[in-house]
């Protein structure tokens, strides 16, 4: 799948953009919570790590390690992370991350790579 | 998932660098955790993400029955774990000194790492130190009893079968079952005590951080005294919890350790007005006669 911006920032192409990173993300989580706990769970921009989804704080690495695989250099998650504790980490929404992914990627950057 | 083979043992391994890359004199850090309670990404979130982006090349692993690396029955003693750190060293290719960061047994796992393979060390980092020359078996029994007396309270157990978050209740039945399943405990109370004489004779530099409510500050004065080039810590108003309480402070800290160490070590500004305190419980616990049995031992 390869998405082409149409608008500048913050326009379609970015909502577009952020929607198709979201589902990115989505799977992974899917993949790393099990498929048996998410079956309910509608994970949404405004999900948090920690209260909606319950993730664990290596569960979160798990994450990372798959989002790092996904998106490549690109992305600079470690850059991202320094300087959050933990519980910055783990009290997170989903968006936060999806919106730093977008940010990062060029705006016509074709899917990750999984 | 990053899984390397160490030892015999499949570990989880998460190795993190800059944007730019690890250079060829780029310091490699490694991080052990604690035990039983404790995982990867409590070094991963602390000092990991903050120590690559400084430059390092990180490498955090999963202790062997820990985390999300392979659960063997047994092969939990001191010199099984060093031999799984240096089986994971060969495993990553990694042929230059590394700076061993360890947190509570970790740290004694790395204090025992730097006098067994010295040559493969360039800094030890130790967190909150289990640290005596005799009896230190006994001092990691007593660690685990902490534990099984927070894993088998009954009203702990009432709130994992009905009020507990799936993370809460992964987190504790993963150290229900390395207690049970393994042979972990007995491997601990094995663990034997330094010698005075090797650690006189240790030619790498010791930082090693303590906080004066640890129920352990009492050895940090014994361990200073030994080795020989120790800088010793002690963060007032914090405890063995010290990596988790003052994650800022040792950020900055491990920052000085590996890139400036020529200069007199950051002073100590403690965030908020939070002061921790060792609950009672843990001080006064006495490890039970048989860990493996998952009794809960007598208190006080």
């Amino acid at each position: 799948m390869s998405v082409q911006a149409t608008a500048g920032p913050g326009g379609v192409g970015r909502a577009e953009h952020e929607t198709r990173v979201l589902g990115e993300v989505s799977e992974d989580l899917r993949e790393i919570i099990g498929e048996e706990y998410v079956i309910d769970m509608d994970i949404a921009m405004e999900s948090t790590f920690s209260h909606d989804l319950e993730l664990e704080s290596i569960e979160f690495v798990a994450l990372a390690d798959r989002l790092r695989e996904r998106y490549g250099e690109a992305v600079d998650f470690v850059g991202f992370l320094a300087t959050m504790d933990v519980d910055q980490v783990i009290n997170m929404q989903v968006g936060e991350v999806v919106r730093f992914i977008v940010s990062s990627l060029p705006a016509t950057e074709t899917a990750g790579r999984r | 998932m990053a899984e390397v083979i160490a030892n015999g043992v499949r570990l989880h391994v998460q190795r993190l660098e800059s944007r730019a890359g690890a250079s060829a004199d780029s310091p490699i850090v490694v991080m052990v955790h604690g035990m039983v309670m404790d995982n990867i990404s409590s070094f991963y979130f602390s000092l990991g993400t903050n120590l690559a982006d400084a430059g390092c090349d990180v490498i955090c692993y999963d202790l062997r029955g820990h985390g999300r690396s392979e659960r063997t029955r047994g092969g939990y003693r001191l010199v099984d774990s060093m031999a799984d750190l240096a089986g994971l060293l060969d495993a990553l290719g990694v042929d230059r000194p590394v700076h061993v960061i360890g947190n509570s047994y970790g740290a004694t796992l790395a204090l025992a790492f730097g006098l067994e393979f010295t040559a493969r060390v360039a800094s030890l980092t130790l967190i909150e130190p289990p640290f005596l020359i005799e009896g230190l078996g006994k001092e990691m029994a007593r660690s685990l009893s902490q534990i099984l007396v927070a894993m088998n309270d009954d009203e702990v157990e009432q709130w994992l079968a009905n009020g507990a978050g799936r993370a809460a209740v992964r987190t504790a039945r993963a150290a229900q079952r390395l207690l049970a399943e393994t042979t972990i405990a007995t491997d601990m109370l094995a663990t034997p005590p330094f010698s005075a004489e090797a650690l006189a004779a240790l030619r790498v530099p010791v930082l090693a951080v303590y906080g004066e409510n640890s129920d352990i500050i009492g050895q940090a004065a014994g361990l200073a005294a030994l080795v020989p080039d120790c800088s010793l810590i002690v963060l007032e108003h914090h405890t063995h919890m010290v990596l988790r309480e003052a994650t800022a402070y040792l950020r900055t800290l491990l920052n000085w350790w590996l890139f400036d160490r020529r200069t007199p070590p950051p002073p100590y500004v403690r965030e908020d007005d939070r002061s921790f305190a060792t609950p009672d419980w843990v001080t006064q616990m006495v490890p039970p006669p048989d860990l493996n049995a998952g009794r809960r031992p007598a208190v006080g």
